[in-house]
């Protein structure tokens, strides 16, 4: 049972971080279909950093600035030159892939990949709360970058929901032009959220190159910033509600995984389009009620 | 009119940023020279990167015109590459402009391909033209049913058409292995594939040139589709749409109505575009032979500005870099993955350019 909720969290690691980045996107009106890029980018710079100066730490650094300027350009594009959200994002991640892809190669100075081999992450126990029973390995002996999205939840739930910084973000996202009346920049507001959001989502892709497995390989994302997406608008743009969404596709994709080592007589490809089915029944569940911030998706006029 | 300021004091908006999506996705005048430039400035930026990574850019366009059209049988595996973007993005252009973003190309041309062989390997006949027809009847089918199922979620349940496209792709891809994993694959072939079809459902090739009939369906089905969208009432009732929700709300067109026929449409032709391949190229379905595909029919989509006509030289553009990348990885040792990089980068610079300013 530990095992399985232990390898929930695990799965839903990398989930989280992208769910949170795009809940400050979505917050600000941008709709974050470039998750999926920018986690990839993340996970590459992560570790193509982390193997040319052998330093973690740098690793972390560059996910966050491949991730942030994923962002940047999504948010040139859709927030400065006013394209449709929804187009930009997904090319964001066509040109993620063809990035990461060449640059894989490119480093090598041959057609091949380089081969990137990293120690990943261990587990960074808590001293004392370690060792309580059953909780302690599963929630205080945890990868650093897991505890990092914990925090971040809850930070991140802070900044929207306690601070002028968090109103005005939530107020672009709803009424960009009582922000303008206000005197703040709306556009300015959403780039800011996209970059940072793009940032975050980087961090997702750190913890798939850097904590568990080690490499990168083409595309290793996988449809993970989709999911991602899903979870956040399953959550309906909550921080903490989004994780916890993400969660539960990770317990999902834990049990999957379960199923097939117990060798029950279910097809793998049957059982791996669990978390999409799951993702669109709860979608389709939601169905109307699910309330989109009322400006997201629109442009902001020119000068703003 | 101010597009922005519009869409922002919009109080109870039908779906969000849907009223000015299409004027937003580039239709309008003058959007050649744009395009034109887009396509300049994402090869000079590829141009930077190959610098970057220590190559000659020039060495390597050549290297990629060498490949694409150094002879005639490259021209033939270019044409080839194109057909189904073509036939794929055709149809994407048509939802995109009525105002309805599929992005499930791929889930429908992966189930497509998968139809085709299904047809061919099951019923296996040797009226050659017969089998190639029931063949592609089946693709554009099964096509068009997975893009009905997106739409019921999408219009029954109001989820955003992006997102049941996009995450019914990802089941498409794992029917299509789960049918090679049982019914439709090759017993001990050490990889996910079905036998070979009976050559009478193999689509005719051009002597000398390989380029299979399928490029030449897809030309006719691209002037059909223009024909569709300027010259009948349907296609007037779905650019409305596309245009404004509301008017065409207004003037009594069902926007519901609209979605159904130009997803089903775009399904079957994205179907379609799955069973040439299948048919014309590989000859047998095999894991993965749609993979990007879906992408890059909204990339011709959008680089043909949304006009089927105009989506003929984009698919081939598209189709010749792809030709042209192989050799050049081989020849010069710059990544082929360049040509994934301009793509991306043309479609930005597209988006970028031929989006409207308030």
């Amino acid at each position: 049972m530990i095992d399985f909720l232990a390898a929930a969290i695990r799965i839903a690691t990398p989930l989280a971080f992208a769910a949170l980045g795009g809940v400050l996107s979505e917050r600000a009106g941008v709709f974050a279909v470039g998750l999926e890029g920018m986690m990839l980018m993340g996970a590459f710079a992560a570790a193509a950093g982390a193997w040319a100066t052998a330093s973690t730490l740098a690793g972390v650094a560059l996910a966050l600035a491949g991730g942030a300027a994923m962002g940047l350009i999504v948010a040139i594009i859709a927030v400065r030159y006013r394209a449709d959200h929804m187009v930009t994002g997904l090319t964001a991640n066509i040109l993620a892939g063809g990035l990461t892809s060449y640059f894989l190669r490119a480093l090598s100075g041959g057609g091949r990949p380089i081969a990137i081999h990293l120690t990943p992450l261990g587990a960074w126990p808590i001293p004392g709360l370690a060792d309580i029973p059953w909780l302690g390995p599963l929630l205080f002996s945890l990868p650093p970058l897991t505890y990092l999205a914990i925090a971040l939840s809850v930070g991140l739930w802070w900044l929207l929901f306690r601070t002028q910084w968090g109103l005005a973000l939530r107020a672009t996202g709803e009424n960009p032009e009582a922000v303008f009346a206000a005197g703040l920049h709306p556009m300015r507001v959403r780039m800011l959220a996209v970059v940072a959001g793009g940032a975050i989502a980087g961090l997702g892709g750190a913890v798939l190159s850097l904590q568990q497995v080690g490499t990168f390989t083409d595309n290793m994302t996988g449809g993970r910033g989709y999911l991602a997406l899903a979870s956040l608008i399953v959550a309906r743009w909550s921080p903490v509600g989004s994780v916890a969404a993400c969660l539960i596709f990770g317990a999902a994709e834990a049990f999957e995984l379960r199923l097939q080592t117990f060798g029950v007589p279910v097809s793998s490809y049957v059982i791996q389009m669990a978390p999409y089915l799951i993702a669109l029944a709860v979608l389709a569940g939601l169905g109307r009620s699910s309330r989109l911030p009322a400006a997201i998706g629109h442009a902001l006029p020119w000068e703003r | 009119m101010d597009v922005g300021a519009r869409g922002l004091s919009d109080a109870a908006p039908v779906s969000p940023g849907l009223a000015h999506r299409a004027l937003r996705l580039g239709i309008g005048y003058g959007v050649l020279p744009r395009v034109l430039a887009a396509i300049a400035l994402s090869m000079a930026s590829a141009a930077a990167l190959v610098a970057l990574s220590g190559h000659d850019p020039l060495e390597a366009f050549a290297a990629i015109a060498e490949g694409a059209a150094g002879s005639p049988h490259q021209i033939g595996v270019a044409l080839n590459r194109a057909t189904p973007y073509l036939l794929a993005g055709s149809g994407v252009a048509l939802c995109f402009r009525a105002g309805v973003i599929n992005i499930g190309a791929e889930g429908q041309i992966a189930l497509g391909g998968a139809g085709a062989a299904a047809v061919a390997l099951l019923w296996p006949s040797s009226a050659a033209p017969l089998t190639t027809a029931a063949a592609l009847i089946g693709a554009s089918l099964c096509g068009a049913a997975w893009a009905g199922v997106a739409t019921a979620i999408h219009l029954g349940r109001r989820v955003h058409e992006v997102l049941a496209t996009l995450l019914l792709n990802f089941v498409a891809v794992l029917i299509v292995q789960q049918a090679l994993a049982g019914p439709l694959g090759q017993k001990g072939a050490g990889f996910l594939q079905s036998p070979e079809m009976p050559p009478a459902a193999w689509l005719w090739k051009v002597p000398g040139l390989g380029a299979h009939s399928g490029f030449a369906l897809a030309l006719v089905v691209s002037a059909a589709l223009s024909l569709l969208m300027w010259r009948t009432p349907f296609g007037f009732a779905l650019r409305v749409a596309g245009a404004s929700r509301r008017a065409a709300a207004y003037a009594g067109f069902s926007i519901n109505a609209i979605t159904w026929c130009v997803m089903a449409l775009a399904g079957a032709l994205a179907g379609l575009a799955g069973g040439v391949e299948v048919l014309g190229v590989h000859h047998r379905l095999i894991e993965g032979f749609s993979l990007g595909f879906g992408f890059k029919a909204v990339t011709v989509a959008l680089l043909g500005a949304l006009e089927p006509l105009a989506v003929v030289p984009a698919a081939l553009f598209v189709g010749l870099l792809e030709a042209g990348a192989q050799s050049m990885q081989r020849q010069i040792g710059v990544p082929s993955a360049l040509v994934v990089v301009i793509e991306g980068l043309t479609m930005l610079f597209v988006l970028a350019a031929t989006a409207r300013r308030g």
